[in-house]
């Protein structure tokens, strides 16, 4: 009987240790980005530059593709089966709220996570296997400075953009399926802005704020407390994409309950 | 009485270890061999403050290096020059940049002067032709001539190297002690060098002014 409340009772006390550390971990990240010492801002901004490279620029095809079909599915559907009701109105509030607000950062920020959240995790494991973070440290270098910051600061930046073009190419995809299915486009663009409320802009904006922290946190974090073992890598990469995937759930939900 | 350069006190790195009392004098070069299970291998972590000690103290210079903030450690560290086992050096980066990346983090140096410097030490390393090769194309060889490089770049007073000669041969071995020495200066050596390593090959006895033997739960100086 003590047994399973026992397992469920350590459970708990590690995840609360894990957001814990998480927590104090952004914090030295935050910290890292004011203390940066300034022979080192030309390394950390090279370095800044590929991550956005990587994360950003690489991805734009697949979540173009990904953002393109799933609108265009949405809007020739809704148009079709909302006109035969005399409610066609409704593709602008399914279009906003449906894929510009929730599916639009969640796809694009599960996407990343997958991609480059993974890729961060194992490359600083790797690294911690190699022996670069004990160099680094060794040389008088803070790998936060060098290694994190820019690529915390990349995936934020670049989910944040990713999420702009994911909406913007949801809207054109919608307008080529809503034209398809004999609407005109002027109505079509009515229907959108209508529907189209500032809060909608701040909590999209937001999102990929707070997504492109969770993956340019999570994975980081997993990436440095791997063990020195290569074997650790491919743990510590499983760790980062669960952790992620779950805390941009558990985050998109917190969103809703805020802008009910 | 001048202060030793290292100076470890009472220092115990593993569980059963050895106990390491031993002072390492400006200018010398000293030698502590032992196997894993003596914690040699963990004491220029030790004393660098990269990993923590079992018990006792290490003074670089004077300065204990757990007793200072995380800012001031790393600002000491630049001023020493350190090798990890393995070479640590950065995959993602050729032999070139992982030389020149100390000197682009902890200096003011404009990017021609740090290329110029580079260059020069590549080429007393003789690795300037793999120079814009990463480390996992290249021989053992080049991966620890680019790990001491590296560690020279600010041409350091004091040396930390660990298990600097696994994987090369004796001559390289002797080679590159020979750079890490910097040449002859009126007290002996121009730098002062830590060697900790499982195994000193013959030919580098002649160049080392110390030897340390960790064996048997004890320290021994062998001469």
């Amino acid at each position: 009987m003590i047994a399973p409340i026992s397992a469920i009772g350590r459970g708990i006390s590690r995840w609360v240790s894990t957001v814990g550390a998480l927590a104090r971990f952004l914090s030295v990240i935050l910290v890292a980005a004011v203390r940066l010492p300034a022979p080192g801002r030309k390394v950390v901004w090279r370095v800044f530059k590929d991550q956005i490279w990587f994360t950003a620029v690489q991805a734009i095809p697949l979540l173009a593709i990904l953002s393109a079909i799933l609108s265009f599915l949405v809007i020739s559907q809704a148009v079709k089966e909302l006109g035969r009701l005399g409610a066609s109105e409704l593709i602008g509030t399914l279009l906003v709220l449906a894929i510009v607000r929730e599916l639009g950062p969640l796809l694009t920020a599960l996407t990343v996570a997958g991609r480059s959240g993974t890729a961060i995790a194992s490359e600083l494991a790797t690294n911690r296997a190699m022996g670069e973070i004990k160099a680094l440290e060794g040389m008088g270098i803070d790998p936060v400075h060098y290694i994190v910051l820019p690529r915390f600061g990349g995936a934020v930046i670049s989910i944040f953009g990713l999420i702009i073009l994911f909406d913007i190419v949801a809207i054109a995809s919608g307008l080529v399926a809503a034209m398809s299915s004999g609407m005109a486009t002027t109505r079509y663009f009515e229907i959108v802005m209508r529907s189209l409320t500032f809060q909608d802009i701040w909590i999209t904006i937001a999102k990929g704020f707070v997504f492109g922290g969770v993956i340019g946190l999570l994975p980081s974090f997993q990436g440095l407390a791997a063990g020195g073992a290569s074997t650790d890598v491919p743990v510590a990469a499983s760790k980062a994409i669960v952790g992620s995937m779950l805390g941009i759930f558990l985050l998109s939900v917190v969103f809703v309950l805020f802008s009910i | 009485m001048t202060t030793p350069a290292i100076s470890f006190s009472e220092i115990v790195t593993t569980a059963n270890g050895v106990e390491f009392t031993l002072d390492v004098p400006h200018n010398r070069c000293v030698a502590i061999v032992g196997d894993e299970r003596s914690g040699v291998d963990d004491l220029c972590g030790v004393a660098l403050g990269l990993e923590p000690a079992g018990s006792g103290t290490v003074e670089i210079d004077g300065q204990n290096l757990s007793q200072l903030s995380r800012t001031e450690a790393l600002a000491f560290r630049r001023k020493l020059g350190y090798l990890p086992a393995g070479d640590g050096l950065m995959q993602n980066l050729s032999l070139k940049d992982n030389v020149a990346l100390p000197l682009r983090f902890g200096s003011n140096f404009a990017e021609k002067e740090i290329n110029g410097r580079v260059r020069v030490i590549l080429a007393a390393l003789r690795i300037s032709q793999a120079a814009g090769l990463r480390p996992a194309v290249v021989r053992e060889e080049h991966r620890r001539r680019t790990a001491i490089a590296r560690a020279l770049a600010f041409d350091p007073n004091i040396l930390l190297l660990e298990a600097p000669f696994d994987g090369i041969t004796d001559r390289v071995a002797a080679e590159l002690l020979d750079i890490a020495l910097g040449g002859e200066h009126s007290g002996g050596s121009r730098r002062t060098v830590l060697v900790t390593t499982q195994h000193l090959p013959q030919e580098l006895l002649s160049r080392i002014h110390s030897i340390y033997r960790a064996a048997k739960g004890k320290l021994h100086k062998e001469r």
